[in-house]
Protein backbone atom coordinates (compact mmCIF):
# COMPACT_ATOMS: atom_id res chain seq x y z
CA UNK A 1 0.00 0.00 0.00
CA UNK A 2 2.97 2.56 1.20
CA UNK A 3 4.31 1.36 -2.13
CA UNK A 4 1.91 2.29 -4.21
CA UNK A 5 1.45 5.80 -2.68
CA UNK A 6 4.92 6.42 -3.30
CA UNK A 7 4.76 5.47 -6.78
CA UNK A 8 1.88 7.59 -7.24
CA UNK A 9 3.90 10.16 -5.64
CA UNK A 10 6.83 10.05 -7.91
CA UNK A 11 4.40 9.45 -11.05
CA UNK A 12 3.17 12.87 -10.39
CA UNK A 13 6.44 14.56 -9.07
CA UNK A 14 7.76 13.50 -13.12
CA UNK A 15 5.11 14.98 -14.96
CA UNK A 16 5.90 18.39 -12.96
CA UNK A 17 9.46 17.75 -14.04
CA UNK A 18 8.20 17.13 -17.42
CA UNK A 19 6.30 20.41 -17.61
CA UNK A 20 9.25 21.97 -15.95
CA UNK A 21 11.27 21.31 -19.55
CA UNK A 22 8.15 21.60 -21.78
CA UNK A 23 7.64 25.12 -20.46
CA UNK A 24 11.47 25.94 -21.30
CA UNK A 25 10.60 25.49 -24.43
CA UNK A 26 7.49 27.04 -25.10
CA UNK A 27 7.70 29.67 -23.21
CA UNK A 28 8.12 33.32 -24.82
CA UNK A 29 11.20 34.53 -22.84
CA UNK A 30 14.15 34.07 -20.61
CA UNK A 31 12.41 35.09 -17.48
CA UNK A 32 8.82 33.28 -17.92
CA UNK A 33 11.10 30.30 -18.66
CA UNK A 34 12.51 30.57 -15.24
CA UNK A 35 9.11 30.26 -14.04
CA UNK A 36 8.10 27.38 -15.31
CA UNK A 37 11.80 25.90 -13.86
CA UNK A 38 11.76 27.02 -10.46
CA UNK A 39 8.10 26.10 -9.94
CA UNK A 40 7.45 23.46 -11.74
CA UNK A 41 10.71 21.27 -10.56
CA UNK A 42 10.66 22.44 -7.17
CA UNK A 43 7.37 20.92 -6.75
CA UNK A 44 8.65 17.53 -8.67
CA UNK A 45 11.48 17.33 -6.76
CA UNK A 46 9.28 17.81 -3.57
CA UNK A 47 6.77 15.11 -4.73
CA UNK A 48 9.42 12.69 -5.79
CA UNK A 49 11.40 13.20 -2.44
CA UNK A 50 7.93 12.34 -0.32
CA UNK A 51 7.57 9.22 -2.71
CA UNK A 52 10.98 7.90 -2.57
CA UNK A 53 10.34 8.20 1.40
CA UNK A 54 7.26 6.25 1.42
CA UNK A 55 9.28 3.84 -0.75
CA UNK A 56 12.03 3.56 1.64
CA UNK A 57 9.91 3.85 4.72
CA UNK A 58 12.85 4.79 6.82
CA UNK A 59 12.61 8.09 9.16
CA UNK A 60 16.05 8.80 8.95
CA UNK A 61 16.31 8.69 4.95
CA UNK A 62 12.71 10.83 5.14
CA UNK A 63 14.49 13.92 7.39
CA UNK A 64 17.74 13.39 4.83
CA UNK A 65 15.01 13.75 1.75
CA UNK A 66 13.33 16.90 3.29
CA UNK A 67 16.88 18.57 3.78
CA UNK A 68 18.06 17.87 0.01
CA UNK A 69 14.59 19.50 -0.65
CA UNK A 70 14.94 22.28 1.33
CA UNK A 71 18.55 22.79 0.41
CA UNK A 72 17.48 22.51 -3.33
CA UNK A 73 14.71 25.22 -3.23
CA UNK A 74 17.30 27.70 -1.93
CA UNK A 75 19.75 27.01 -4.41
CA UNK A 76 17.37 27.24 -7.15
CA UNK A 77 15.54 30.39 -5.78
CA UNK A 78 18.70 31.59 -5.49
CA UNK A 79 20.02 30.75 -8.88
CA UNK A 80 16.89 31.69 -10.65
CA UNK A 81 16.78 35.42 -9.16
CA UNK A 82 20.13 35.80 -10.25
CA UNK A 83 19.49 34.77 -13.67
CA UNK A 84 17.01 37.44 -14.18
CA UNK A 85 18.27 40.35 -12.51
CA UNK A 86 21.58 39.79 -14.75
CA UNK A 87 19.29 39.56 -17.98
CA UNK A 88 17.42 42.54 -16.60
CA UNK A 89 20.41 44.32 -15.94
CA UNK A 90 21.90 43.72 -19.85
CA UNK A 91 18.54 44.87 -21.00
CA UNK A 92 16.86 42.06 -21.90
CA UNK A 93 13.33 41.27 -21.47
CA UNK A 94 11.31 44.64 -21.58
CA UNK B 1 34.09 43.43 20.14
CA UNK B 2 31.86 40.22 19.86
CA UNK B 3 33.70 37.20 21.66
CA UNK B 4 35.20 34.50 19.48
CA UNK B 5 32.92 31.96 21.19
CA UNK B 6 29.64 34.35 21.31
CA UNK B 7 26.20 31.96 22.02
CA UNK B 8 25.36 32.64 18.31
CA UNK B 9 28.39 31.18 16.77
CA UNK B 10 28.26 28.05 18.83
CA UNK B 11 24.92 27.41 18.03
CA UNK B 12 25.81 27.99 14.54
CA UNK B 13 28.50 25.25 15.24
CA UNK B 14 26.28 22.61 16.38
CA UNK B 15 23.94 23.21 14.01
CA UNK B 16 26.08 22.55 11.03
CA UNK B 17 28.01 20.00 12.40
CA UNK B 18 24.90 18.20 12.70
CA UNK B 19 23.27 18.91 9.09
CA UNK B 20 26.72 17.90 7.78
CA UNK B 21 26.74 14.04 10.34
CA UNK B 22 23.38 13.66 8.95
CA UNK B 23 23.83 14.23 5.27
CA UNK B 24 27.21 12.05 5.19
CA UNK B 25 25.64 9.41 7.33
CA UNK B 26 28.64 10.56 9.72
CA UNK B 27 30.96 8.83 7.43
CA UNK B 28 34.76 10.15 9.20
CA UNK B 29 36.72 10.79 5.41
CA UNK B 30 33.79 13.35 4.44
CA UNK B 31 34.80 15.78 7.09
CA UNK B 32 37.84 16.63 5.20
CA UNK B 33 35.54 18.70 2.91
CA UNK B 34 33.02 19.01 5.71
CA UNK B 35 35.34 20.99 7.94
CA UNK B 36 36.57 23.54 5.04
CA UNK B 37 32.79 23.75 4.10
CA UNK B 38 31.80 24.94 6.92
CA UNK B 39 34.17 27.40 8.25
CA UNK B 40 33.80 29.06 4.66
CA UNK B 41 30.13 28.83 5.11
CA UNK B 42 29.72 30.74 8.90
CA UNK B 43 32.52 32.94 7.91
CA UNK B 44 31.01 33.90 4.70
CA UNK B 45 27.19 34.21 6.68
CA UNK B 46 28.75 36.60 9.05
CA UNK B 47 30.37 38.49 6.44
CA UNK B 48 26.93 39.08 4.84
CA UNK B 49 24.25 38.90 7.64
CA UNK B 50 26.23 40.39 10.69
CA UNK B 51 26.89 38.81 13.66
CA UNK B 52 23.93 39.50 15.25
CA UNK B 53 21.26 37.01 15.71
CA UNK B 54 17.74 37.89 14.70
CA UNK B 55 14.87 36.31 16.82
CA UNK B 56 12.80 33.44 15.77
CA UNK B 57 9.69 33.06 15.96
CA UNK B 58 7.77 29.50 16.62
CA UNK B 59 4.82 30.46 15.71
CA UNK B 60 5.49 32.57 13.23
CA UNK B 61 7.76 29.75 11.28
CA UNK B 62 4.83 26.88 12.28
CA UNK B 63 2.31 29.54 10.29
CA UNK B 64 5.12 30.04 7.64
CA UNK B 65 5.29 26.11 6.93
CA UNK B 66 1.73 25.34 5.72
CA UNK B 67 1.69 28.30 4.11
CA UNK B 68 4.65 28.12 2.51
CA UNK B 69 3.98 24.00 0.93
CA UNK B 70 0.52 25.35 -0.38
CA UNK B 71 2.18 27.93 -1.95
CA UNK B 72 4.99 25.98 -3.60
CA UNK B 73 1.68 23.81 -4.85
CA UNK B 74 -0.41 26.08 -6.32
CA UNK B 75 3.01 27.29 -7.89
CA UNK B 76 3.65 24.42 -9.66
CA UNK B 77 0.14 23.20 -10.66
CA UNK B 78 -0.67 27.01 -12.03
CA UNK B 79 2.81 27.08 -14.49
CA UNK B 80 2.25 23.60 -15.37
CA UNK B 81 -1.27 24.43 -16.53
CA UNK B 82 -0.38 27.39 -18.43
CA UNK B 83 2.78 25.47 -20.08
CA UNK B 84 0.66 22.79 -21.10
CA UNK B 85 -2.64 24.93 -22.57
CA UNK B 86 -2.79 24.60 -26.45
CA UNK B 87 -1.37 28.22 -26.72
CA UNK B 88 0.76 29.18 -23.48
CA UNK B 89 -1.70 31.09 -21.52
CA UNK B 90 0.68 33.98 -20.19
CA UNK B 91 1.69 37.49 -20.44
CA UNK B 92 4.63 38.69 -19.14
CA UNK B 93 5.43 41.76 -17.88
CA UNK B 94 7.68 43.67 -14.72
CA UNK B 95 5.82 44.93 -11.51
CA UNK B 96 7.16 46.63 -8.46
CA UNK B 97 6.17 46.05 -4.93
CA UNK B 98 6.25 48.04 -1.91
CA UNK B 99 8.18 46.25 0.83
CA UNK B 100 8.81 47.32 4.16
CA UNK B 101 10.76 44.03 5.80
CA UNK B 102 13.78 45.58 7.23
CA UNK B 103 16.42 42.50 8.67
CA UNK B 104 18.33 41.09 6.13
CA UNK B 105 16.99 36.99 6.62
CA UNK B 106 13.24 38.31 6.39
CA UNK B 107 14.14 39.78 2.71
CA UNK B 108 15.91 37.17 1.97
CA UNK B 109 12.94 34.31 2.75
CA UNK B 110 10.74 36.84 1.05
CA UNK B 111 12.34 37.03 -2.19
CA UNK B 112 13.22 33.51 -2.02
CA UNK B 113 9.64 32.75 -1.66
CA UNK B 114 8.60 34.99 -3.89
CA UNK B 115 9.68 33.09 -6.71
CA UNK B 116 7.88 30.03 -5.55
CA UNK B 117 4.28 31.63 -5.78
CA UNK B 118 1.95 31.36 -8.49
CA UNK B 119 3.26 33.80 -11.60
CA UNK B 120 6.12 35.69 -9.39
CA UNK B 121 9.90 35.79 -9.37
CA UNK B 122 12.02 37.89 -7.91
CA UNK B 123 14.19 40.65 -10.16
CA UNK B 124 15.87 42.85 -7.72
CA UNK B 125 15.43 43.79 -4.66
CA UNK B 126 15.81 47.51 -3.81
CA UNK B 127 15.47 49.46 -0.24
CA UNK B 128 11.91 49.96 -0.65
CA UNK B 129 10.47 47.84 -2.95
CA UNK B 130 10.85 44.63 -5.00
CA UNK B 131 11.01 44.52 -8.44
CA UNK B 132 9.36 41.51 -9.77
CA UNK B 133 8.80 39.30 -13.19
CA UNK B 134 4.67 38.31 -13.32
CA UNK B 135 4.13 35.36 -15.48
CA UNK B 136 0.19 37.03 -16.23
CA UNK B 137 -0.32 40.60 -15.67
CA UNK B 138 -3.86 40.25 -15.58
CA UNK B 139 -3.07 38.45 -12.15
CA UNK B 140 -3.18 39.95 -8.92
CA UNK B 141 -0.38 39.52 -6.81
CA UNK B 142 -0.52 42.32 -4.66
CA UNK B 143 -2.67 40.73 -2.42
CA UNK B 144 -0.66 37.45 -2.66
CA UNK B 145 2.55 38.95 -1.84
CA UNK B 146 1.26 41.01 1.01
CA UNK B 147 -0.25 37.82 2.83
CA UNK B 148 3.97 36.90 2.06
CA UNK B 149 5.07 39.60 3.58
CA UNK B 150 2.88 39.19 6.55
CA UNK B 151 3.75 35.40 6.96
CA UNK B 152 7.72 35.95 6.90
CA UNK B 153 7.22 39.06 9.20
CA UNK B 154 5.59 36.82 11.63
CA UNK B 155 8.92 34.53 11.31
CA UNK B 156 11.46 36.80 12.06
CA UNK B 157 8.79 39.42 14.19
CA UNK B 158 8.46 42.17 12.35
CA UNK B 159 4.72 41.80 12.37
CA UNK B 160 2.68 40.04 14.77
Amino acid sequence: MLDAVGLALIGTGLVFFAAGSIGLLRLPDLHSRLHALTKADNLGLGLLAVGVAFLAGDLLIAVKLLLLWLLVLAASAASAHLIARHARLRGQGR
Amino acid sequence: MSRVFSRQRVLLVTAAVGLWLLLTDGDPASWLVGVPVIALALAYGERVAGPAGTPLSLVGILLFIPFFLRESLLGGIDVARRVLAYRPRVQPGFARYPLSLRSAPARVLFANTVSLLPGTLTVEMRDQEIELHALDMRGDYYTELARLERAVGRVFGEVH
